[in-house]
């Protein structure tokens, strides 16, 4: 069963195409790796199916609903970690949570035990009262995550959630999606670090605006007879 | 209901922990009501005068000595020429320069006509208005007593008189005027910049974002940042009136619950327009630039600085679309004459409109996706 099914997505802005007719499915609790230069249109992409762009054309079936006519229950159904750092920095982490779980429509009650269990899953049960700007960025991220799964959406989209931080902490950021994807939810997430890519389930590689390779990570290091992710990004943009 | 209130203590704790904001939110009128009503006033304290005399006879003495004796009145002596008059005038030294024709004496007791020049500095023209009819003022009165002795007859007399008569303000108090129309500017800097500014600024960290991705509705976003705003205007205007009762001992010579009710629509115009702004605006640059602009323009016609009679008859119809021009109306109205309802339907119903147009206009220009 796929949870992503998109044909044919395409975006311009004036004469310029960001997106040029993709076509891709992602099955269910896949972590599927969404890989391009910068420029490449993959956040414009993920924009579309989030909801946050209107598309120029073509089709796209998120969670089982249609990206044109049931936009709504998609935003209800997925939960979405931009590029920048965007929570409130100004609110404390259990404020931030709370708005956010509350805007979702989670009980009350319900709510507070969620926001609890996931703090603790985080150890950060003792920064709940803390700013946001006073947390670390590692942290953060963290949290940012957190506060995005707070509903329990199907799908999952994080926009180079690991950019600017350190290594320790992108390993333990990896280990979360590996828990989150062992429980049926599906991560889409774009990335600029080829290691990462190794480990997704299939990657895609975009390049001005076109998909130009889906596969595994072994499939596309055979097809392109090079033995790292970097090494087919490589060849495959000096092509 | 749960999410909107959820948007609105949102709101409030980032208010109350923003102490720029919050410092902006009450120095600011503190500041404009105390510092303001004295520096933008047209009250004319002193006028500084030179006298040019052709006569040198008694009576030019005599008029230049009661000049010179007034409180209100700084003689800068007696320049020998007009050309040194009028340097000093370019200089800013003097404000108005009176000059005595030769044979003025022999003219007023002959009973011939006679005529002094009063030449006024007019970059300020109010000044310039007051002062000249002042110094006619004083004039006939001089005269008038030095009929008494010299024996001039009535008809020369009533050719000399002139009076003026201020009417509505006779006091010439610019302070009933000036400070309710700076809670007119209150209101409106709330309601319009605060709220623009904001919700840029949201776009511009992209916490908005995050919010868009969520199933939050339009008019839930739009309620979750009009209630605190509307909330923080309305404390704002009744802080204003408070200061003004302090400070100024004006009362609301109006229904205070009626002027609160008209306040409350211009503040939803007002948070309209912020909305409006904010979804044309790409950064707080922009909207900074916007309301900067359409504010001034809103001043400079509303009437506050410049009746509003006195503006060319295209001005009065961008009036009809000018928002704070009928809000200073009714504070006028409601704070200085004590107008009830009926006299400021037209006000009430224009503002209600505005209130509806830019407000609908809003809902629809605010993008969940941007473009």
């Amino acid at each position: 069963m796929h949870s992503i099914e998109v044909e044919n997505l395409t975006k311009k802005f004036g004469h310029f195409t960001a997106v040029d007719h993709i076509t891709f499915q992602v099955r269910k609790g896949e972590i599927f790796g969404f890989l391009g230069a910068n420029g490449a249109g993959k956040t414009t992409a993920m924009k579309m199916m989030c909801g946050l762009l209107q598309p120029t054309s073509g089709k796209a079936t998120i969670a089982g609903y249609s990206l044109k006519s049931e936009a709504k229950l998609i935003k209800r159904n997925i939960g979405y970690m931009s590029q920048r750092f965007s929570l409130y920095n100004d609110l404390t982490v259990y404020e931030n949570m709370q708005l956010f779980g509350t805007v979702y429509g989670i009980p009350r009650k319900e709510l507070n035990t969620r926001i609890f269990n996931s703090l603790e899953e985080l150890q950060m049960t003792e920064k709940a009262k803390t700013l946001v700007n006073a947390i670390p960025l590692g942290w953060k991220q963290r949290l940012a995550f957190a506060t995005a799964m707070l509903h329990r959406p199907q799908i999952v989209f994080l926009d180079e959630p690991t950019s600017g931080v350190d290594p320790i902490v992108r390993r333990e950021f990896w280990n979360l999606i590996y828990r989150t994807a062992s429980q049926g939810v599906t991560i889409f997430v774009t990335t600029h670090y080829m290691d990462e890519a190794e480990y997704c389930n299939r990657i895609s590689i975009m390049s001005e605006g076109e998909l130009k390779l889906v596969g595994t990570p072994q499939e596309l290091k055979d097809k392109m007879q090079v033995d790292s992710i970097a090494d087919v990004f490589v060849k495959f943009v000096n092509r | 209901m749960r999410i909107i209130l959820m948007l609105i203590k949102k709101e409030f704790l980032q208010v109350f922990r923003s102490p720029l904001l919050l410092s902006i939110l009450i120095v600011a009128p503190m500041v404009q009501f105390l510092l303001f009503p004295f520096t933008a006033d047209y009250e004319v304290k002193v006028l500084h005068i030179a006298f040019i005399d052709n006569d040198h006879s008694s009576v030019s003495r005599s008029i230049i000595q009661k000049f010179t004796s007034s409180q209100y009145f700084i003689n800068h002596g007696n320049p020998a020429s007009k050309a040194e008059a009028e340097y000093m005038m370019l200089r800013d030294e003097i404000d108005f320069i009176i000059e005595f024709p030769k044979d003025l004496e022999k003219n007023l007791m002959s009973q011939q006509k006679s005529s002094i020049a009063i030449m006024a500095n007019a970059i300020n023209s109010v000044k310039a208005g007051i002062g000249t009819s002042y110094i006619q003022n004083m004039l006939s009165e001089f005269l008038q007593r030095e009929s008494e002795y010299k024996d001039l007859s009535e008809n020369t007399l009533s050719q000399l008189f002139t009076t003026n008569i201020y009417w509505y303000n006779e006091k010439m108090n610019y302070k009933n005027l000036i400070v309710p129309g700076i809670l007119v500017i209150l209101v409106t800097l709330i309601g319009a910049y605060v709220t623009a500014l904001n919700i840029v600024r949201e776009k511009e960290i992209g916490t908005i974002e995050q919010i868009n991705v969520t199933p939050i509705r339009k008019w839930q976003f739009l309620l979750g940042k009009m209630i605190p705003f509307w909330i923080l205007g309305m404390s704002e205007f009744l802080m204003g009136i408070g200061l003004m009762y302090l400070v100024f001992d004006i009362t609301v010579q109006g229904s205070l619950p009626i002027l609160l009710g008209i306040t409350s629509i211009y503040l939803l115009v007002m948070l309209g327009l912020g909305f409006f702004i904010s979804s044309v605006a790409e950064n707080q640059l922009q909207a900074m630039f916007i309301v900067f602009f359409l504010f001034i323009l809103f001043v400079l016609l509303s009437g506050l600085f410049t009746p509003t009679e006195g503006m060319p008859h295209w001005a009065a119809y961008i009036n009809y679309f000018n928002p704070m021009s009928f809000y200073m109306d009714v504070i006028k109205m409601m704070v200085l004459k004590g107008s009830t309802i009926h006299d400021l339907r037209i006000q009430v119903i224009s503002l209600s409109c505005m209130a509806i147009i830019l407000n609908s206009a809003a809902l629809f220009f605010y993008k969940e996706n941007s473009r």
